[in-house]
């Protein structure tokens, strides 16, 4: 046998070799576009993470080039590695996308669809993926869940009636923090995040829960309300930090300092550095360098494709972006449905309401009713 | 009755103890394994057997022997699943209640098989006196050199330790009681890797259920030829199954896997038939995540043969007219059951277990209790019907563990067979709430026998 | 049992208790004394007057060198922990498919009434709680009932009278 052999792997026909070890969603990944399945709870940063929200789910049409048979069921392809010859149908499969229709369904049956007071709203990846894969409308006619209040101190807001328990969060506390605080209480329907005990969360690096959350679940306290991240401005700044990397996204308006995030990758997660490890940041310069003159500013920075910031979906422009070439180009030139309305399922930023008009920084009133 | 395997001596006085369990031939095989065997041997003995796992799957206990992974210098560990909470199943209680020896002794050749020097008893929180009766057994044992050190100058040394959880079914899947043998929740893991590979302090580990480990006795006192040549084709030997609902003897019995579905409902030495005078209306076969069956579908097969207590016969005509053994959990419900009713509390007792990790089955099963109690309710829409196939078709297989399924299977299978009865719940709420609706016209094409 | 005058437990194990401890630890692999986390909590919750507070759940965490919020998200998991005082009696009983068909709705409407409680509740005296559970693998002798450490099977109205009779002498008894 070589040494660290080059697996052949065809995802939705496209054939591309990877290292062994590789798991179909990071070869997927490397193709791009659509044909990266969507991932709600997998982390490449976090080790143990995935597995769990079932978006990710492919159809395995051809086991290797040993055993062909295809896998009976659809698999997670963030955790399941590729095999050489391999052949995986996401996109082109009729039975994933029905699959995946119905994981969507049933991330959103109970989440709260309060994306107009959400500060996640236009980050938010349950927002993506509803808006690609979800459908019109829903057909869950119950109360949806509710849980106690809870309350983790002054830096980090929890409202868990918008997590898909993901387990991103207690990954992060597990491998970045001195010590867990917080974790997945209960089971079931009814698990939730909590600390129990009412516990402020502060230890240095647990910050990071926010930018590794998918949804508006955990936000940053010091920007609550603040603003919505599509009048921001993003930009590139580092400071020398003796705790972290110091390498972060300021989101400004004008000179002002909003809000500090690490700095995102096209999949939304924490950039690598150089060496290989993920730019996690500190509580520090997350919480309290609020300051442009905290920062040496690099430049401005491009929000990646993936983000409804940048689709200017809440312009009031649905249905108008373009589908990425390779969407249709694999996908026997069928164009991608606009399946869920987010508009009318949640009222959110109901397309009258046009929010460049809105003198900053708004706030969620702004978005209730009366306001029209 | 039929061969006895494991239940044969159940019914002496004393046997709960060594002494008299000794007396009656007990330990045995332990001397025969220990002295006379070697590992692989064993292993060899299990696959001549084709004795099948009892605790729902049904796969190969030699086959996945063989599968552990030996590391260098890296233990191995055997854990027994007696986690038993399947509605319906009550078997592996009845033989460690009245016959824990039986267990301990098929434990400790099965340990000897495995290389485990360390192992476990991982029994449901909620059995706290049977967890007493093992420990009991476990002393004695030791105190009479069947465990500890050097266990009858084999030089194989043996300890096994009772780990009793504490209320939840999901530990019954291996993985999930593997974590919560770790002190940990009980989420199952993501596989690959496998438990033979990396299990518990991710060591290789076996779990395998209390029947099965009990069965490698009769098989190594036997030899696994003598074993296979019980039964018919796949289902070899005996198995124990635990009959309840509407019957009028309801109790574990171990049957050779060649009597007929009627037999074990209607014979004296079985289930005794249904209590007055009733009439069957359907059976969940195998415990409570396989498919129900009418009456009609249940005795015999769409081909029309007679249906026979054992893996294939239950499993034929796939999950269209045809259901699982299972773990053996033998539900009859007679005429006067709902079956709408039935499913909503089935439903309920998922969304209850349901561990939450993956979201089809942490919101699907409480979509779909919540569908079936309204329905129950009279409060239903006929759309509920078609939406509830659909949530259930989109839970399975899409989950990372087979609770899933076993919380779609059911409701797939009465939407199947009985979905007139879900209809009649919607066109007449009055009615439904008031009366049940009695036997559906499924029931007809076969004779369906009444009760004496 | 460590009870103060004012009659709440003092969360520390007697010797013979963290004996017990102690051997239960070596049950498992050197490090890997979390494993004990399942049997210490039901000591604990056995010992700290059936259920776990946080103050219980801290000690164990301590007895075990473990963060608390690992002890936390395992209590509340399992559903025989209890994270609030019960009775002196729990009364659970089995409502899952086989229980309700022997009629297990009616015996647990017949405990309520004669109690006066309703599921998850308990009576004013502190000496009954009602709680609905999901099938305790046994089906065959339904409907039925755990009651402490033992099972009570093919319950009938007159049989719960009888148990709770049962339960209010031993409880006379005790005192
Ligand atoms: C949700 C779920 C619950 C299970 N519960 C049990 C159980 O209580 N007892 C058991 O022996 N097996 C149970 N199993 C099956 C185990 O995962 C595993 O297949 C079995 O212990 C293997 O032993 P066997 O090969 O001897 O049958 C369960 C599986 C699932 C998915
Ligand atoms: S709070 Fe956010 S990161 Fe944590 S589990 Fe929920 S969704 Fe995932
Ligand atoms: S299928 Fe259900 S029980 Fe199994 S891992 Fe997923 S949520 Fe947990
Ligand atoms: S990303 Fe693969 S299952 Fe969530
Ligand atoms: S259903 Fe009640 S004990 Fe099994």
């Amino acid at each position: 046998m070589s040494e660290q052999p080059l697996l052949t792997v065809t995802i939705d026909n496209i054939t591309l070799q990877v290292p062994a070890g590789t798991t179909i969603l990071q070869a997927a990944r490397k193709i791009g576009g659509e044909v990266a399945p969507p991932a709600m709870c997998y982390y490449s940063k976090l080790k143990e993470s995935g597995g769990k929200c079932r978006t990710c789910l492919v159809e395995v049409s051809k086991g290797s080039e040993k055993d062909p048979r295809p896998l009976p069921k659809l698999v997670a392809s963030c955790r399941t590695t590729v095999m050489d010859g391999m052949e995986v149908k996401n996109i082109t499969s009729p039975r994933v996308l029905d699959a995946r229709a119905g994981v969507v369904e049933f991330l959103l049956i109970n989440h709260p669809l309060d994306c107009p007071i959400c500060d996640q709203a236009g980050e938010c990846h349950l927002q993506d993926l509803s808006y690609e894969h979800g459908k019109e409308g829903t057909r869950y006619e119950f109360q949806r869940r509710t849980f106690k209040k809870h309350d983790l101190g002054p830096y980090i807001q929890l409202h868990m009636t918008r997590c898909i328990l993901c387990y991103r969060c207690v990954y992060t506390a597990d491998q970045l923090t001195a010590r867990r605080e917080h974790g997945v209480l209960d089971r079931g329907d009814h698990a939730e995040i909590a600390t129990h005990i009412e516990k402020s969360l502060e230890n240095n690096f647990i910050g990071n829960v926010i930018d590794v959350c998918p949804v508006g679940a955990l936000t940053d306290k010091t920007f609550r309300f603040k603003n919505r991240v599509w009048f921001l401005k993003p930009l590139n700044a580092h400071r020398d930090c003796p705790d972290c990397c110091g390498k972060v996204t300021l989101w400004n308006r004008g000179d002002e300092v909003y809000r500090v995030t690490a700095r995102k990758d096209e999949w939304g997660e924490v950039e690598s550095l150089e060496d290989g490890s993920a730019a996690w940041i500190c509580n520090t310069c997350r919480f309290d360098k609020k300051k442009t003159s905290d920062w040496v500013i690099e430049g401005p920075r491009d929000i990646n494709r993936h983000s409804v910031i940048s689709q200017g979906h809440y312009a009031g422009k649905i249905g108008t972006t373009t589908p990425t070439e390779i969407f249709t180009a694999v996908h026997d030139g069928r164009q991608p449905k606009l399946l869920m309305d987010i508009h009318s399922v949640s009222e959110v930023n109901r397309p009258e309401i046009e929010l460049s008009r809105i003198a900053g920084p708004s706030h969620s009133n702004d978005f209730q009713k009366g306001n029209e | 009755m039929g061969v006895q395997l494991l239940l044969e001596k159940v019914k002496v006085e004393g046997i709960r103890h060594y002494d008299v369990y000794r007396r009656e031939g007990g330990y045995r095989s332990v001397e025969k394994a220990l002295k006379q065997m070697s590992p692989e041997a064993i292993v060899e003995e299990v696959k001549k057997s084709g004795l099948r796992g009892r605790g729902g799957a049904g796969f190969p206990a030699g086959m996945k022997w063989s599968f552990i992974a030996k590391p260098e210098g890296v233990p191995r560990h055997l854990v027994c699943n007696a986690d038993e909470s399947e509605p319906g199943t009550f078997k592996d209680r009845y033989l460690m209640e009245f016959i824990p020896h039986l267990l301990i002794e098929g434990l400790i050749v099965s340990s000897y098989a495995l290389g485990s020097n360390d192992t476990y008893i991982y029994i449901r929180g909620e059995y706290a006196w049977i967890a007493d009766i093992l420990e009991t057994a476990i002393e004695e044992a030791k105190a009479n050199g069947m465990l500890g050190k050097n266990i009858l100058q084999s030089g194989f040394d043996c300890n096994i330790y009772v780990h009793r959880g504490a209320g939840a079914y999901i530990c019954g899947e291996e993985t999930a009681l593997i974590e919560s043998l770790e002190g940990k929740r009980g989420n199952p893991r993501i596989k690959p890797p496998f438990p033979a590979v990396q299990g518990v302090w991710m060591r290789p580990t076996v779990v395998n259920n209390v029947e099965t480990l009990a069965a490698v006795v009769p098989i190594i006192n036997d030899g696994g030829e003598a074993y296979a040549k019980i039964g018919v084709g796949k289902s070899t030997g005996t198995k124990l199954i635990s009959a309840c609902g509407n019957i009028n003897r309801p109790g574990v019995y171990e049957i050779d896997m060649t009597i007929s579905v009627e037999e074990f409902i209607y014979s004296d030495e079985y289930c005794g038939g249904i209590p007055n005078g009733k009439r069957l209306k359907a059976c969940i076969p195998g415990g409570s995540s396989v498919p129900i069956l009418p009456a009609n579908l249940l005795l015999k097969t769409a081909k029309g043969e007679a249906r026979l207590m054992n893996y294939e016969s239950l499993s034929d005509g796939g999950f269209v007219s045809g259901s699982m053994m299972g773990s053996g959990g033998f539900i009859v419900l007679d005429e006067d059951q709902c079956i709408v009713k039935n499913t909503y509390t089935l439903t309920r007792f998922y969304r209850h277990e349901s561990c939450g990790q993956c979201s089809p089955c942490r919101e699907g099963t409480g979509w779909m209790e919540k569908i079936l109690w309204r329905l129950e309710n009279g409060e239903g829409k006929e759309s509920d019907i078609d939406l509830l196939w659909d949530i259930q078709r989109r839970i399975e297989g899409n989950t990372i563990c087979p609770l899933g399924d076993a919380a779609a299977w059911p409701v797939a299978a009465a939407i199947r067979h009985f979905r007139d009865e879900f209809e009649w719940h919607v066109r007449e709420p009055q009615e439904a709430r008031k009366r049940n609706y009695g036997l559906a016209h499924y029931a007809d094409p076969i004779h369906v026998p009444v009760a004496g | 049992m460590n009870k103060n005058n004012i009659g709440f437990y003092m969360v520390t194990f007697s010797e013979q208790e963290l004996a017990k401890v102690k051997e239960i630890i070596s049950h498992y692999p050197e490090g890997k004394q979390k494993s004990a986390l399942l049997p210490v909590l039901h000591l604990a919750q056995d010992t700290f007057g059936g259920w776990l507070s946080t103050d219980t759940m801290d000690y164990v965490a301590g007895l075990l060198s473990i963060e608390p919020i690992e002890v936390y998200e395992v209590a509340t998991f399992y559903s025989m922990y209890n994270l609030k005082p019960m009775g002196k009696y729990v009364f659970e009983v089995c409502q899952t498919g086989p229980c309700m068909i022997q009629g297990s709705d009616n015996i647990i409407a017949y405990i309520g009434s004669k109690l006066g409680i309703r599921p998850g509740e308990t009576t004013s005296d502190g000496m009954f709680s009602l709680k609905t559970v999901e099938c305790l693998g046994a089906c065959g002798y339904a409907p039925m009932m755990q009651l402490g450490k033992h099972y009570r099977e093919h319950l009938t109205p007159e049989k719960v009278d009888a148990i709770i009779a049962e339960c209010r002498n031993n409880a006379a008894a005790q005192n």
